[in-house]
């Protein structure tokens, strides 16, 4: 049985956009982060206020997304963060390039031997890492709300109105709605394993021990997943999926707003292109106003 | 190879790459927070033996889709955005072992599975190497760093969970498949 993402509707500015304009917005602010590479707080931190005033507006209840936000805080400041502070890894090479300050270093030894590293935490990556934590959020918070708010009905209509053929569109609805579903089957596999016995927090051995025993918990799944697909496949064959051109039952028309959030979207898009590509704004820079908070 | 049923794209590939994303966006979601010892965000992702199971299984398509929508569902949900070389990467490693998928009729006779197992390291090279190169041309990164610092973290983690896990899962299927007599 197939389950749903806790949609619910809710009388904000954000359900009543177009589910295209928001895909395409996201999108657009996605691909000002990524394709111009920008790095530069100037231009990030203007972006997280956007993102963060848009996932504000769209009003969802702290109980319903917090598992989801729970998960994207310990991923992004505890892993993200901590990676960063203590490799610099996973941006610019200009991170590490760049002659910076020494704040302290950290050793890391192998345990019971004197062997190991002095790793370096500098100003460049601190700065860094709190750059990578508001970029990641940026683009996450645009993304984490649709589930929440854009009713599941519609996610094939508007993959179609965006130009994409029948068959890829109800793909890409499939999936969106299969997610849920999968995270459901996950957590019935996971209780009833652990009523067995299984202890996914005490995965000892080496890399392939460990691996070997992800298997009780992934293999159910995906078998489950099988099953439940030959029963959607018989579904939709019996209602001739795929013998003719499909109709959509609901219709889709942009308003006036979301000409103004697609129109938002574009030009921060294109400016961010320009200022990269053009004025050479948007690399990656430590300001000196951190550089003198941190080491006086 | 080339046989229509190896390119067949109708509904039974439509759901099935749509099951293949979800599993391998949402596995991928719970283990991203795993980093490998890389150049950039390389993680460590079990899911990929799904992937490529899928692939293996229901055909090229099939692994094309889930490879590219599971691993932009995956990224784009943990904020790390839209990085189209990689998703399309993930989707190259998924399609690849689909091409030997009209070849497999026996999901546990042990030469289908070796059969599996290296066009699965096939297409993780195929998929990795596509994804470091085209971060080389867009990313400004020098080859060494593409190859030594993206390219075989990703490559050799993917290969170990791959060797493990399909096997496993691709004898469990043949139960599956059987009881369910396609």
């Amino acid at each position: 049985m197939l389950v749903a993402w806790k949609y619910r509707r809710r009388n904000t500015f954000i359900q009543r956009l177009d589910p295209r304009t928001r895909f395409i917005f996201m999108v657009c602010i996605t691909f000002a982060f990524t394709i111009p590479d920008i790095w530069d707080y100037r231009i990030i931190a203007p972006l997280f206020i956007l993102s963060l005033t848009l996932y504000l507006m769209a009003r969802i209840e702290w109980k319903d997304v917090r598992r989801a936000l729970t998960y994207i805080f310990i991923l992004v400041f505890f892993i993200v963060g901590l990676n960063a502070v203590l490799s610099g890894r996973g941006g610019p090479s200009s991170v590490l390039n760049v002659a910076s300050p020494i704040l302290f270093r950290i050793p890391l030894m192998i345990p019971g031997t004197d062997w190991g590293w002095s790793v370096p935490v500098t100003v460049s990556k601190v700065w860094f890492a709190g750059n990578q934590m508001l970029r990641m959020l940026s683009m996450a918070l645009l993304a984490i709300p649709i589930p929440y708010t854009i009713d599941p009905n519609i996610y094939g209509t508007a993959f179609k109105r965006m130009g994409v053929s029948d068959k890829v569109s109800f793909t890409m609805d499939l999936a969106f709605r299969f997610l849920p579903t999968t995270a459901r089957d996950l957590t019935i596999t996971m209780d009833a394993q652990r009523a067995r016995g299984y202890e996914m927090d005490k995965l000892k051995g080496g890399l392939v021990a460990r691996i070997q025993r992800i298997a009780p918990l992934i293999i159910p799944v995906v078998m489950q997943s099988t099953v439940t697909g030959e029963e959607v496949i018989d579904a939709m064959d019996l209602r001739a999926f795929g013998t003719a051109p499909r109709t959509w039952l609901k219709d889709l028309n942009y308003a006036p707003r979301d000409y103004f959030i697609l129109g938002l979207g574009v030009a921060i898009f294109i400016i961010c292109c320009v200022l990269k590509w053009v004025y050479g704004i948007g690399d990656f820079f430590v300001p000196d106003f951190f550089t003198n908070f941190l080491i006086g | 190879m080339n046989d229509k049923t190896t390119w067949e794209f109708g509904t039974r590939q439509v759901v099935y790459a749509a099951i293949g994303a979800a599993l391998y966006g949402g596995l991928s979601l719970l283990t991203n927070v795993i980093p490998l010892p890389a150049a950039g965000n390389i993680t460590f992702r079990p899911a990929v033996a799904v992937l490529v199971f899928f692939g293996a299984a229901f055909g090229p398509w099939v692994g094309l889709l889930a490879g590219f929508f599971g691993n932009t569902i995956g990224d784009w949900f943990a904020g790390w955005g839209f990085y189209w070389h990689w998703s399309l990467g993930n989707g190259l490693m998924g399609m690849v072992p689909g091409l030997i998928m009209a070849s497999i009729k026996d999901f546990k006779a042990r030469p289908e599975i070796m059969k599996a197992v290296g066009w699965s390291i096939l297409g993780i090279a195929v998929g990795m190497l596509f994804a470091s190169v085209m971060e080389k041309l867009t990313g400004g990164i020098d080859w060494n760093t593409a190859i030594v610092g993206y390219f075989v973290p990703a490559f050799l983690g993917n290969l170990v969970v791959t060797v493990i896990l399909l096997p496993i899962l691709m004898i469990a299927f043949a139960g599956v498949a059987a009881r369910r007599g396609r």
